[in-house]
């Protein structure tokens, strides 16, 4: 028998207490089973092999695919050099800009509302809130074109950025509201035991504690604008089309070298983005990872 | 003022503009899906049921069973694949974990369509493989492409919560299972396994819902006999110019995937609150 039974009430002991002398047993009580390190192996190739491939063959100095016959950044000149493929990322970054900046303000100030409201209408509208998360894209954009056609919208830059923000106020709202939900009430309770009124609180004390989750939202939700495809295909106009339908009208005409270059470029921005969004809550002088405030799993 | 008024106009905001731009588009959905074209090809409002009628013809009922089909394939392939995935970096990671679930991630950030492009490149007729190898294997066009396609786009959505759920759990249940002489298999499918089931369901609902309706796999790595109801949908709006039969066609899809939002989102709902309690 084990020690943990023999003393119900106690502290979980270091595992070295319940290691019987002789019994060899792993330092963790999970079964390792052998072939596991191998699938894990497998796992990576088959997630990472076919974006290595893109980013080798982006530097190709031939059109081929199959084989790599040297280094060169001509796919790169071809994609910087096409005026329309530039006007193209300039919209994909004013998309993800506008996105980000609505879309974090009107998230946050939903995730505060949630947490601390008791009205009717909140328990409605946290599950409102969580339904264009599970919601398929496709559904999102085929009733979003159709409303802006019904209302004789003009589809452009500013229908996407409507698209947009609407399913990137749950991804802030999530995230912000976990931090909310961490964050003591004495603190603010203390504040306006001060004298402060409930603005000045918010804004002197809430905010402040809140603002790691804010930009690592706001980082996510940029990055996700800049690499969504079906919510865009649906709601963009004729020119400039954001980046990725433009990828997709190239993918349909065939395989091009161009399109390598584009998603290695694609790829940096995202890393960048998805990088500062894990790093700078660090940097602002918190302890828990960026990916913890991301995952809403702090201080739970 | 007190606290919950000023709380509560917060909501205000966010609540407005996911009634108009979200939950009014929905209507205006549902509501065209009852209409028709006129004879200028415009989109009617109506009280018709023709659209529903066609879904039933046997040009589209197989591509709906066909993509609840690829869907729940998907999710099998997904939980077979990230079951192991989540357990290894949760149970084994050490000092890794962080990275390695950032490497898990990573590919999640490619764009969908330069990943699903990136299997075109690597698996296609005059792909890289056939090249190396020297062989003439046939991957595009089948259903395994399009399969292979929707998994790669949507396994970290299965692992996620899977490695959420296994992190959470506490080892020392497993001891106990060993201590009343479990198998390695018995203890997993006796105590892990039913202490994670909430995120092997969480992360099945979040890879079928998007799964049933893409279309960019089957666009892609698909031929004419791997269409989806995606492929369907996406037709109706653009090419064919008929929205309200393409409208019918999400409300079914959407009717049907509402069984499982409303599990996955009450089970959502039940952890914040536990979460704030």
């Amino acid at each position: 028998m084990s020690t943990v039974e023999s003393r119900p009430g106690a502290p979980r002991p270091p595992a070295a207490v319940t290691r019987e002398p002789a019994a060899e047993k792993p330092a963790k009580p999970f079964d390792r089973p052998r072939f596991l390190k191998l699938f894990i192996g497998l796992f990576f190739l088959f997630s990472f092999a076919p974006i290595v491939l893109v980013v080798l063959f982006s530097f190709n100095s031939s059109r081929s695919l199959q084989d790599f016959q040297g280094f060169s950044v001509r796919w790169y000149e071809t994609f910087f050099e096409s005026e329309s493929l530039r006007d193209s990322l300039l919209a994909s970054v004013q998309i993800a800009l506008v996105t980000m900046l609505i879309a974090t303000l009107i998230g946050t100030l939903l995730a505060y509302g949630l947490v601390r409201a008791r009205t009717r209408a909140s328990g409605a509208l946290n599950i409102l809130m969580l339904v264009p998360l599970v919601t398929p894209e496709i559904v999102a954009g085929a009733s979003a074109l159709l409303l802006f056609t019904q209302i004789g919208f003009e589809l452009s830059l500013t229908t996407i950025m409507l698209a947009h923000i609407t399913f990137s106020i749950s991804y802030v709202t999530v995230v912000v509201r976990a931090r909310l939900a961490a964050i003591s009430r004495d603190v603010e309770d203390a504040a306006m035991d001060l004298g402060a009124t409930r603005l000045a609180t918010f804004r002197l004390v809430t905010l402040p504690a809140l603002w790691p989750a804010i930009l690592a939202a706001g980082l996510l939700v940029f990055a996700l604008s800049f690499d969504d495809f079906v919510l865009s295909f649906f709601t963009t106009g004729e020119s400039p089309q954001p980046l990725p339908v433009r990828i997709w009208t190239q993918i349909r005409f065939g395989v091009r070298p161009t399109i390598n270059a584009i998603g290695t470029f694609m790829l940096v921005v995202s890393i960048v983005t998805i990088g500062l969004a894990l790093l700078l809550p660090r940097l602002l002088g918190r302890r828990e990872s960026g990916l913890k405030v991301l995952l809403g799993r702090e201080g739970a | 003022m007190t606290e919950n008024r000023f709380a509560a106009t917060f909501l205000v905001p966010g609540g407005l503009w996911l009634l108009l731009l979200f939950v009014v588009p929905l209507l205006c959905l549902l509501a065209i899906s009852f209409g028709y074209t006129d004879d200028l090809g415009e989109a009617v409002y109506g009280t018709r049921l023709d659209n529903y009628d066609r879904l039933l013809d046997p040009d589209y009922l197989p591509v709906l069973f066909r993509s609840v089909g690829f869907a729940l394939a998907t999710v099998v392939l997904c939980l077979l694949i990230g079951y192991p995935v989540a357990y290894y970096i949760a149970i084994f990671g050490g000092r890794w974990k962080t990275v390695l679930l950032a490497l898990v991630v990573l590919p999640f950030f490619v764009n969908y369509l330069i990943r699903t492009y990136a299997w075109i490149a690597m698996l296609g007729d005059d792909g890289l493989v056939n090249g190396v190898l020297d062989t003439d294997l046939r991957f595009l066009n089948t259903p395994y492409a399009v399969i292979a396609g929707l998994v790669y786009g949507f396994l970290t959505f299965m692992i996620l919560p899977i490695y959420a759920a296994l992190d959470r759990m506490d080892p020392w249940l497993i001891e106990a299972g060993k201590d009343l002489y479990g198998s390695p298999w018995q203890t997993f499918r006796n105590v892990t396994l039913p202490h994670t089931i909430q995120g092997v369901l969480a992360g099945s609902v979040l890879v079928f819902l998007p799964a049933v309706g893409d279309f960019v796999s089957a666009s892609l790595l698909g031929g004419p006999s791997e269409v989806m109801v995606g492929n369907l949908i996406q037709q109706q709006f653009q090419a064919s110019d008929n929205w309200p039969f393409g409208a019918a066609l999400t409300v079914a899809m959407m009717a049907f995937l509402m069984i499982w939002m409303v599990l996955y989102l009450r089970a959502a709902a039940r952890e914040t609150r536990g979460a704030e309690a």
